[in-house]
């Protein structure tokens, strides 16, 4: 069978809702019974649609990874996490689930060029991190509906502890990039899906407020100039207001609760506008972004001024990083995106290229050096 | 390297943002000292400055009250989180002694942001009371829920004041607060540090061991 870009997408896609309806079933409805082989379907899945480019062009290495889930649901058909007696229904969906994407991608090929440009080592492995730690979550969120106890507390604790104090000033906003499982969900199923969205676009003063706020302008700080965009510290109200009135804290649900609004509220919007805009969870994470170990540099005198790398072609978070003049963007979520995008060597890197210190050495004493004009010919290099 | 412009940066929303940028953190900061009741109040005044957790009580008895049990949950919240707003706008008049280069106003907000991990702090220090009351009700010995009701707040208060301590200094060099103003800027920080400590701050075993037989009776323990 011959096969695209769109219906590799769509095949794995359809695997996914698959997945995430008998999950919700399994959960959720009286039946609670998981298959774990069911777990490994949302790695595979999230795993394939995140590799769409490269794996679109190669679908038998995306039928491969489908072994996984096939291989765990076999192995696992006797221990499934259950309350009660099994169910030969769910064993069987969770099994077609991963076989059916098994057997068309093996038996597919594909006219697809791969992309010009191998994937980046850093994004290979925040896929592999990000996929892992959806299937964590959702494991141990299983665990803690379908038994009734509350490990998810340990879980929460843990993303709590580490996401709010520690992440922030070592990897900036990492989590959002790396760990989130709503970004994750957003990053491999929503973005491919091609509904109209509800709130299509943000009204003006909304919008330019969370793209502006200085916690975006690199370098430089007005000291009127607001900290954060005001939507998302004004998200944290519901939070407050539902955890004191309705006397939440500890309660097992509630932060799950959150984790599922963030899935249902991110429908509304476009592509990571949720996590831009609104996520109670990712406000204050960018404070300390300037000074995350982990760097990007946008090295200005090497770029040929292609805008690839421009907002909403390859940033989650609209980030334009030609405005940031080598400096690392406070909203950053250090996916890399931009810089796989980049089709050209050495413009976007981990750390600043000789020309680049030499020419903020030289602004820095107050003598400008000659503006860098773009070459003309944009012709990306093969590497 | 961060530095002060000298024009306005205004954007459509910036008014709001500003306001909230000392409401939140300010609400976050001081909610935790006004959530006691009558069972864990005494756990509370041992675990954070008495003062604070007698002015929040004050409020909630006098000024905020309401039959109705969840509004008064709301509104106990509240009247911690005013005795919060006051912290910080006292602490913002030190931060301002250094922050000369501007506004008094946004002294506060840079002390209001970097708050953020005591605020956490303080929120997690009034879960564990809730854990250490569920204790009470186990078989443990009193030996046991001291040595637990002692160590678990402690190694909290002192992850979460590096945290505060780093905040302070990555923080400030993102706002624009440069050269030795930084040094002055933590030298504060620890100062407050030092005055929430000395007000009470933490569980020490002499407390505890004085709490708990009290909180065990009232659980009908021996």
């Amino acid at each position: 069978m011959m096969i695209v870009k769109d219906s590799f997408v769509r095949i794995n896609k359809w695997a996914l809702f698959s997945a995430i309806f008998l999950y919700l079933i399994g959960l959720f409805t009286p039946v609670k019974y998981l298959q774990p082989g069911l777990l490994f379907v949302f790695f595979a899945g999230f795993f394939n649609l995140l590799h769409k480019d490269y794996f679109a062009a190669k679908p038998k290495i995306g039928a491969h990874l489908w072994l996984l889930p096939i291989l765990v649901t076999l192995l696992t058909s006797q221990s499934p996490l259950t309350m009660g007696e099994g169910s030969p229904l769910m064993f069987v969906l969770s099994f077609l689930t991963c076989l059916i994407p098994f057997l068309i991608l093996i038996s597919s090929i594909s006219e697809e060029k791969p992309p010009r440009k191998p994937r980046l080592k850093a994004v290979s492995i925040r896929t592999v991190v990000q996929c892992s730690v959806f299937v964590i979550w959702a494991s141990v969120t299983s665990y803690c509906f379908i038994k009734g106890t509350r490990p998810d507390m340990l879980f929460w604790a843990m993303f709590h502890v580490t996401t709010v104090a520690l992440f922030p000033v070592f990897f900036g906003r990492v989590l959002c990039g790396w760990l989130c499982p709503n970004a994750t969900l957003q990053d491999a199923l929503y973005k491919n899906m091609t509904f109209k969205r509800p709130i299509e676009n943000l009204p003006k003063a909304i919008d330019a407020q969370s793209s502006t706020a200085c916690m975006n302008i690199s370098g430089k700080a007005d000291a009127r100039a607001p900290l954060f965009p005001a939507t998302l510290l004004l998200s944290w109200f519901p939070m407050f207001f539902a955890e004191t009135v309705w006397d939440l804290t500890g309660v097992a649900w509630y932060p799950i609760a959150f984790m599922y609004g963030l899935f249902l509220l991110s429908l509304l919007f476009k592509w990571r506008k949720m996590c831009t805009h609104f996520c109670w969870l990712s406000s204050y994470r960018g404070i300390n972004c300037h000074n995350s170990m982990w760097h990007i540099r946008y090295n200005r005198s090497k770029c040929k001024q292609c805008k690839v790398c421009q907002a909403e072609k390859a940033c989650p978070f609209y980030i334009d990083i030609r405005n940031q003049d080598n400096e690392m963007p406070a909203t950053c979520c250090l996916c890399f995106s931009c810089m796989e995008a980049c089709p050209f060597e050495g413009v976007i890197t981990y750390k600043r290229a000789p020309e680049e210190k030499a020419r903020l050495k030289a602004e820095s004493k107050g003598q400008p050096m000659a503006e860098h004009k773009p070459e003309s010919a944009c012709e990306p290099q093969a590497s | 390297m961060a530095e002060i412009l000298e024009e306005k940066y205004i954007t459509p929303l910036a008014k709001w943002a500003r306001l909230l940028e000392i409401f939140i953190p300010g609400y976050m900061f001081g909610k935790a000292w006004g959530i006691a009741n009558e069972t864990t109040v005494d756990l509370y005044r041992a675990i954070f400055p008495p003062f604070l957790i007698n002015m929040a009580e004050y409020m909630k008895h006098n000024l905020l009250v309401t039959d109705n049990a969840a509004l008064q949950r709301l509104l106990a919240t509240c009247s911690g989180a005013l005795v919060g707003f006051a912290v910080i706008f006292a602490l913002g008049v030190f931060m301002h002694l250094v922050l000369r280069d501007r506004k008094y106003i946004d002294s506060v907000r840079f002390t209001a942001i970097t708050l953020i991990p005591l605020a956490v702090m303080n929120g997690t220090l009034s879960h564990l009371t809730n854990t250490i009351l569920e204790s009470l009700g186990g078989g443990e010995t009193i030996e046991a829920l001291t040595k637990s009701a002692v160590d678990g707040p402690s190694g909290q208060i002192k992850m979460f004041c590096i945290f505060y301590m780093l905040a302070i200094w990555f923080f400030g060099k993102r706002a624009g607060v440069l050269g030795r103003k930084r040094y002055y800027v933590l030298l504060v920080g620890i100062g407050f540090l030092a005055v929430y400590f000395a007000c009470g701050l933490g569980i020490t075993p002499i407390e505890a061991a004085d709490v708990l037989p009290k909180m065990m009776a009232a659980h009908g323990k021996p």
